[in-house]
């Protein structure tokens, strides 16, 4: 007896955390309760990437969506009221049987097709951070520059779209 | 035993359609978001999957995912700005209720 | 058959060392959070000049304990307007990443949870988590003042976290690894990290204050503005989870992160005799850091809320990013010597403690000037 069992057991226990949580957030009413399960959906999404053996990539999935993404979408939820969803006699909306069924019709030949993909070669084993650091920096270094030319381009415009203009508002309120 | 390549990918494509399906049906801008984000994280799968399975000594497929969550973080710090400024000239959340551009 | 230690099967042996190590750190976060309960109330008390608990036990050795007690025994308080489910699950988010961080932490030697080669990355990963357990707290009390607490917790955590992970990088930059076991080997004798990157230290050490709650920068639960802040609607055993256990098992894990990267870990004289004398050495040097810490939480009082903001955005984070240039450029120049390192960051320090009150003045010169200002304005 061994530990063959260990892996297809967990990745089971990941696979329903995905995919439960991920179909909560949609059908769930409460947002908060829909922040918190994305939130779960991320951590499992970063157990599937340690049991890959891409643990760098799992800790900064942590990171950036459980530590960061799922933070400031609680803030959204917090300074914005939230009541129910209204239903609406436009194409999809709140009419769950029809988007559900358009979707699986594309949905299940999909998963179908992805079960018969098939690796040519065993898992690398190690650590992933080495490689993944080579490459970042030295192929890849110029994509780098600009994904971080485009996060402070992202941090400006947030400020700029979020802050008040206190003196233009002090003079509405006087008129 | 490892569990084999198909069955990352499906989880993936399980999750794509999931969030796929929610940008579809649910109105509120916040929602939409979380969806998008599922959408992100589902392909970060595939990318990490087949880059551990196919790149043996190289993961490039995993940069990508490094460029994915870039692009994911500055999207939801982008959206939730122009939610709660659209949310600051009229306090509604529900994207169809957002029509004052539409000439 | 291969065969575990103590002539154990190792598909017995794997979970046996599983709930052995899950135990001892449970063990260890416990007792740590009673001794440090009562090591703060007697350093405060010296410094304040009382004398702090005596009552139960020698030299109120006791007194946690029948706190502890005391907190067990109480009534489960739960007001009816509360999120009950996040309510309940907002203690166990935060304390959860706090135990999980015990893992990479290295005692010893041999005496590690796990020797991951992203154990840095690891810790500040886990860090990361305990913001979503505070907002989640502060939103499920239903309360304005928890809700305010969570709110700016969550903005200073997220905030401080940058010039933590900034201030990491100098040392793995320098040490060329992410293990803390390698980081504590590359430290072998006198030469440790501290003295050649004094300046990461000091940007790290005043981050992770802010990130473990403690005053200078404890708003998100300041008392006497915020009643408790997020903590107002917890009672019993529950906020001492969250305050008692998990505040203080932070404190342990960011003062043994100080203690690894910067001041040589478990190397101590006479480690390689006697191995497990390095549990010593990690011991007293993490209890070092922390007595620091309430040492600076007697001295200093609360900052405001825009202070602490403006601090970390155009002070520390500009800094912490000059630090790694500067050491960036210094170790690829140097390959061989720490030296210009070292005397680049000792620069950095005497330039940082000799500009702050330069800094503040002319920040109170153009405070002033504006106040004068928009009086004139409100006069005409």
């Amino acid at each position: 007896m061994s530990f063959d069992f260990v892996e297809p057991v967990v990745f089971a226990v990941l696979a329903f955390g995905v995919i439960g949580a991920g179909a909560a957030v949609v059908l769930l009413d409460r947002i908060t309760a829909s922040a918190l399960l994305m939130a779960l959906t991320f951590l499992c999404m970063a157990g599937m990437f340690v049991l890959l053996g891409a643990e760098t990539i799992a800790a900064f999935q942590v990171l950036i969506y459980v530590g960061a993404i799922t933070v400031l979408i609680l803030f959204g939820v917090q300074f914005t009221k939230q009541g129910g969803d209204r239903s609406y006699a436009l194409f999809f909306q709140k009419q769950y049987p029809l988007a559900a069924a358009l979707v699986a019709a594309v949905a299940i030949p999909v998963a179908l097709f992805a079960f018969s993909f098939t690796a040519p070669a065993p898992p690398p084993g190690g650590g992933d951070i080495r490689p993944l650091a080579t490459s970042v920096f030295t192929d890849y270094a110029f994509a780098f520059e600009v994904a971080s030319v485009l996060l402070l381009a992202a941090m400006v415009g947030a400020i700029v779209l979020t802050t008040r203009d206190e003196r233009a508002e002090a003079a509405r309120r006087r008129k | 035993m490892t569990v084999p390549l198909g069955a990352y990918i499906a989880v993936s494509a399980g999750l794509f359609f999931i969030g796929c399906a929610g940008v579809l049906v649910r109105r509120n801008a916040v929602v939409i978001l979380m969806c998008v984000e599922l959408m992100l994280n589902a392909a970060n799968l595939a990318l990490v999957a087949f880059s551990r399975r196919f790149g043996a000594v190289d993961q490039r497929g995993s940069v990508f995912v490094i460029f994915v969550f870039v692009i994911a973080a500055a999207e939801v710090a982008v959206g939730l700005a122009i939610v709660l400024s659209a949310y600051r000239n009229r306090p509604v959340i529900d994207v169809d209720e957002i029509h004052q551009m539409k000439g | 058959m291969p065969v575990g230690p103590l002539g154990l099967d190792p598909l017995f042996w794997a979970p046996l060392r599983l709930i052995i190590a899950v135990a001892l750190a449970l063990f260890l976060v416990l007792n740590g959070a009673l001794l440090q309960i009562y090591l703060e109330r007697k350093i405060q008390a010296i410094i304040q000049d009382r004398l702090g608990p005596y009552h139960v036990g020698p030299f109120g050795l006791l007194q946690t304990f029948a706190d502890a007690i005391k907190l067990i025994a109480k009534e489960d308080v739960r007001a009816r307007a509360t999120d009950p489910w996040f309510f309940l699950a907002a203690p166990a988010l935060v304390f959860c990443p706090m135990l999980a961080s015990w893992v990479v932490l290295p005692f010893a030697q041999d005496i590690v949870g796990v020797d991951l080669n992203i154990g840095l990355l690891y810790l500040t990963t886990l860090g990361s988590m305990t913001v979503l357990g505070i907002v989640i707290a502060g939103w499920a009390s239903n309360n304005k003042y928890a809700l305010v607490g969570g709110l700016r917790s969550a903005g200073q955590l997220i905030s401080y976290e940058i010039p933590q992970i900034l201030a990491l990088v100098s040392v793995a930059l320098v040490v060329g690894s992410l293990s803390m076991i390698d980081i504590t080997r590359s430290q072998a004798g006198p030469m440790v990290n501290v003295f050649v990157l004094p300046f990461s230290f000091l940007i790290y050490f005043i981050a992770a204050l802010a990130e473990t709650n403690r005053t200078p920068f404890d708003l998100p639960e300041a008392e006497s503005e915020l009643v408790a802040g997020w903590l107002t609607e917890y009672s019993g055993m529950r906020w001492g989870t969250m305050l008692a256990l998990s505040e203080y098992g932070n404190v342990t894990v960011v003062s043994s992160i100080v203690t690894t990267l910067w001041f040589g870990g478990w190397q101590g004289p006479g480690v390689d005799a006697i191995p497990l004398l390095g549990v010593l050495w990690f011991t007293l040097k993490v209890y070092g850091v922390i007595v620091v810490m309430m040492w600076i939480r007697a001295t200093l009082p609360r900052l405001r809320i825009d202070q602490l903001m403006t601090f970390c955005w155009l002070g520390l984070i500009p800094l912490a990013l000059l630090n790694i240039m500067v050491v960036a450029v210094l170790a690829l120049a140097f390959p061989d010597t720490k030296i210009p390192i070292a005397l680049a960051s000792w620069l950095l320090v005497i330039a940082f403690i000799a500009g702050v009150p330069f800094v503040q003045r002319r920040r109170l010169a153009l405070l002033r000037a504006r106040a004068s200002a928009s009086a004139v304005r409100a006069a005409s």
